[in-house]
């Protein structure tokens, strides 16, 4: 019953998801190499600095959701979210708010929504899918009328062209240490959100919510504050990626974000989180993310158009998810799966 | 040492319409085995519900170690002992050993989880039941046994003194069970009281010291195992009176319709072999898990067969999925009505045409409503479903109507075969005689009846020949006429005996 003496190799395959989070580096570095040897530009510096800045966005909102499959639910609102985020940060400071009381106010607009969520999942047990999109509906409509239904001016025109900078650098075009800041902010999300998951209780409770719901309900978990924490993080992480949105295009766009929660299940998908609850590591939403990012940079180096591209992203998510299937009725072949019976023994007459 | 450590008195429980629990007593010790011990139904499992806080019970006393309970909860029973280690095994799958026995009550330095600390109380935990399990181990990699092991070990983390265990043994194997008994030999030495649920009664002369026998939902009596035999264990679960009168039909049997040789599917098929003949209702007795439901669902095709062979009127037949099976004429009337047996979203008259739609489309595939109008005015009639219309929603329907409308989907095309898996459970009196009725006119008619029950009483009034299952296997054929409950619950508890005796 010793493991510090097991093989590193072992110890670290031994931990749950890991196989199928390696899996989505090996692919990554297969996909990397591979456009890299058609077209050398993909190996530049400039292009990895570029690449690690582009996966940011899809890596945060992978983390959201990540958190959600765990849990055995799914959340359609990210994408609305990130574009409230975007819509009522962009319309607060191009109106002359500082950034700072800015940035608060759209994030409490935007933890009340995973608030909402939570309660609508975990405490009156609506279908997440159908949950989620209702809010996902109500979000975006936020988005369009917090500015009255147009894209806000320029930010710079409400705080002036420092302050405006000062924002856009933070978020988007900055950078530190050579690496973009917006790719520094997704490494500390993912460091923090990591920490949450894998070490503290919340994050064991979000296992065992998504394994067997019933079983953890019996030992005493609380179902409701845990899908609320999860949704919160999901909310949380869509609001950031906002604001990164907002950055990049200087003001608030009403579109922000479109159909990111698919993204985001992509992403974590590819990396090995089963949409079916109980597993996958958010190291894999990482390299699930990369993948993905690496794949549509390098079809766009080789000239393919985007079309092939949304067709590729199919069907390594499909095939990603076919794995996971695969694999778990190779553990369900092994376990009885008896039916049992609803009735009390006694009721017989 | 053997302080009693629970008392229930004059405990009551009822459900809608049935006395589950009628003035039970039941007693335990610290330090001993008390086998719990009924046919199916007889309300073991009830009265072990209320004592771990799962019903509350209606009247009675109740006391765990020295204190007294009135309505207690599951939360409450857990900090008063009591642990059940159910037949359904109750964990997250996808956690570590060490992360289900800690579930719900981790412990942490500040917000970190100390994971050492859990897993070294839990491997201590293991140590002391002798279990080698590292409590690192993924519980889905684990086998059942294990699993189940880890349960009791859950149970004695959070200082349980009561154990209850449902049947522990049904799913081990020779050697499993003997490291189960050793653990629980354990635990009795250290001052456990353990209430062990179980059908196999070639067992319990290697661990129990007293049994208690229920029968009914009464209490009838308990005794000190060594002070008594196996015999006398089955006279008291079995002394069933019989209540109802049933209505049987004597037919001439005629010739073979229809044989099923050597058939397995799984664990619980194995060897399945007999025969079913015009003008007679085969019933097939066994307690729960015998195999029974697995034989009909392997026979129907939803379950894939590993081998055997079926004969319908002489011919051998090949079934692979259940729109196989109806095409030959084999049809199945499910355990359960609700979940398997109906759509219960959909009006009669769609979940009559819905096997049958073969027969009531035109070559376009589009459903002929005065051939679908026909086929349901006939079911109605015939079968006498009492209901306002045709388009009522089937879940509307009382229980003994919904089975017949069951019934009478299959009876609409001309099916050879019918099989009825537990069709009277959960329905009324007057409701079950009509189902029996049902049966006596297919038996009439010449269509081959095989009819699964866990009541006696009913399998014994109604079928003509009665095969015994237990564990996967035939372990009897009867004649209705000639045997008695005795014979057939012994026959029903003839489990291959996996330990040698004397151990």
């Amino acid at each position: 019953m010793e493991h510090s003496k097991q093989p590193f190799l072992k110890r670290l395959l031994s931990v749950r998801g890991m196989g199928a989070a390696l899996t989505a580096f090996a692919g990554l570095i297969i996909i990397y190499i591979a456009f890299g040897l058609i077209n050398p530009t993909v190996f530049s510096g400039r292009n990895i600095v570029n690449l690690t800045r582009s996966m940011s966005k899809y890596l945060i909102i992978g983390i959201g959701q990540s958190y959600l499959l765990i849990t055995g639910n799914i959340d359609l609102s990210i994408g609305s979210v990130v574009g409230m985020s975007a819509m009522i940060s962009g319309t607060l400071m191009s109106g002359g708010m500082h950034p700072i009381p800015a940035i608060l106010v759209t994030l409490v607009a935007c933890l009340l929504v995973g608030v909402l969520n939570g309660m609508l999942v975990g405490k009156f047990q609506l279908p997440p899918f159908i949950a989620t999109l209702g809010t996902m509906f109500v979000a975006r409509g936020v988005a369009y009328m917090v500015n009255g239904n147009r894209n806000t001016n320029a930010i710079a025109s409400g705080i002036g062209q420092e302050m405006g900078d000062k924002f856009q650098n933070f978020f988007y075009y900055g950078d530190t240490l050579g690496l973009y800041n917006t790719f520094w902010i997704a490494m500390i999300l993912f460091a923090a959100f990591f920490f949450l998951l894998s070490k503290t209780r919340t994050g064991r409770h979000i296992y065992a919510i998504g394994s067997n719901a019933d079983a953890a309900k019996l030992s005493g978990v609380s179902v409701v504050s845990t899908v609320t924490k999860a949704y919160l993080v999901s909310a949380f992480c869509s609001f950031v990626v906002g604001l990164i949105l907002c950055a990049q295009a200087s003001m608030g766009n009403m579109e922000a974000g479109n159909t990111y929660e698919m993204y985001a299940v992509a992403a974590g998908v590819i990396g090995g989180i089963s949409p079916l609850g109980g597993t996958g590591l958010l190291l894999g939403t990482l390299g699930g993310a990369a993948v993905w990012q690496t794949l549509e940079n390098g079809l766009n180096m080789i000239g393919a158009q985007v079309g092939i591209q949304r067709i590729v992203i199919g069907v390594i998510v499909v095939f990603a998810v076919l794995l996971d299937v695969v694999f778990r009725r190779g553990i369900f072949s092994r376990k009885s799966t008896k039916k049992t019976n609803e009735l009390p023994a006694g009721v017989q007459k | 040492m053997n302080d009693i450590i629970v008392s229930m008195h004059d405990i009551c429980k009822s459900f809608p319409g049935v006395k589950a629990l009628d003035h039970v007593d039941f007693e335990l010790r610290s330090g001993e085995v008390m086998a719990l011990l009924g046919e199916n139904g007889a309300g073991k499992s009830t009265l072990m519900k209320v004592l771990s806080g799962v019903y509350t019970r209606d009247s009675g006393d109740m006391e765990i170690q020295g204190k007294a309970y009135g309505n207690l909860t599951p939360k409450q029973a857990q900090a008063a002992g009591v642990a059940i280690i159910h037949q359904e095994l109750n964990m997250c799958r996808h956690l570590t050993v060490a992360e289900n026995m800690f579930l719900g009550r981790e412990k942490v330095r500040g917000v970190v989880l100390s994971q050492r600390e859990m897993e070294a109380e839990a491997a201590e935990v293991l140590g002391r039941l002798k279990i080698d399990i590292s409590p690192r181990t993924v519980v889905g990699d684990l086998p059942i046994s294990k699993q189940q092991m880890v349960e009791i070990a859950k149970a004695l983390s959070m200082d349980a003194r009561i154990l209850i265990m449902d049947e522990p043994t049904s799913a081990l194997t020779a050697r499993e069970i003997e490291d189960l008994f050793r653990i629980i030999r354990d635990l009795r030495a250290t001052d456990h009281g353990i209430v062990y649920i179980s059908h196999r009664l070639e067992e319990l002369q290697h661990i129990v010291d007293r049994v208690t026998i229920m029968r009914d939902g009464q209490y009838i009596a308990t005794m000190n195992f060594a002070d008594t035999t196996i015999d006398q264990i089955i006279t008291h679960m079995v002394g069933r009176e019989i209540k109802e009168k049933f209505p049987r039909v004597t037919c001439e049997k005629g010739k073979k319709i229809f044989e099923v040789k050597n058939l397995n599917a799984g664990r619980m098929v194995r060897n399945v072999s007999f025969s079913l003949y015009e003008g007679e209702i085969v019933g097939f007795a066994g307690l729960m898990g015998a195999g029974r439901t697995e034989t009909t669902r392997a026979i129907f095709g939803i379950d894939p067969k590993q081998s055997g062979q079926i004969f319908l009127d002489g011919k051998e037949i090949f079934i692979h999925s259940p729109s196989g099976a109806i095409r030959q004429g084999v049809v199945l009337a499910p355990e359960d009505r609700k979940k398997d047996g109906l759509c219960t979203k959909l009006s009669i008259r769609h979940n009559i045409a819905l096997p049958n739609l073969d027969l009531l489309c035109n070559r376009l595939g589009v459903v002929s409503h005065s051939r679908e109008n026909a086929m349901c005015d006939r079911a109605v009639k015939n079968l006498q479903i009492k209901t306002p219309s045709v388009d009522v929603d089937a879940a509307n329907l009382s229980g003994g109507n919904q089975q017949k409308v069951v019934v009478g989907k299959w009876l609409a095309r001309d099916s050879r075969v019918v099989i009825f898996d537990e069709p009277t459970r959960g329905i009324d009196v007057a409701a079950k005689v009509e189902i029996y009725h049902l049966m006596n006119q297919l038996k009439k008619q010449g269509i081959a009846v095989m009819f699964v029950s866990s009541e006696l009483p009913e399998v014994l009034g109604i079928a003509d020949r009665v095969i015994v299952m237990c564990d996967g296997q035939i372990t009897g054929e009867v004649m209705a006429r000639e045997t008695t409950q005795n014979e057939i619950l012994t026959l029903a508890t003839r489990f291959e005996n996996k330990m040698a005796a004397g151990q």
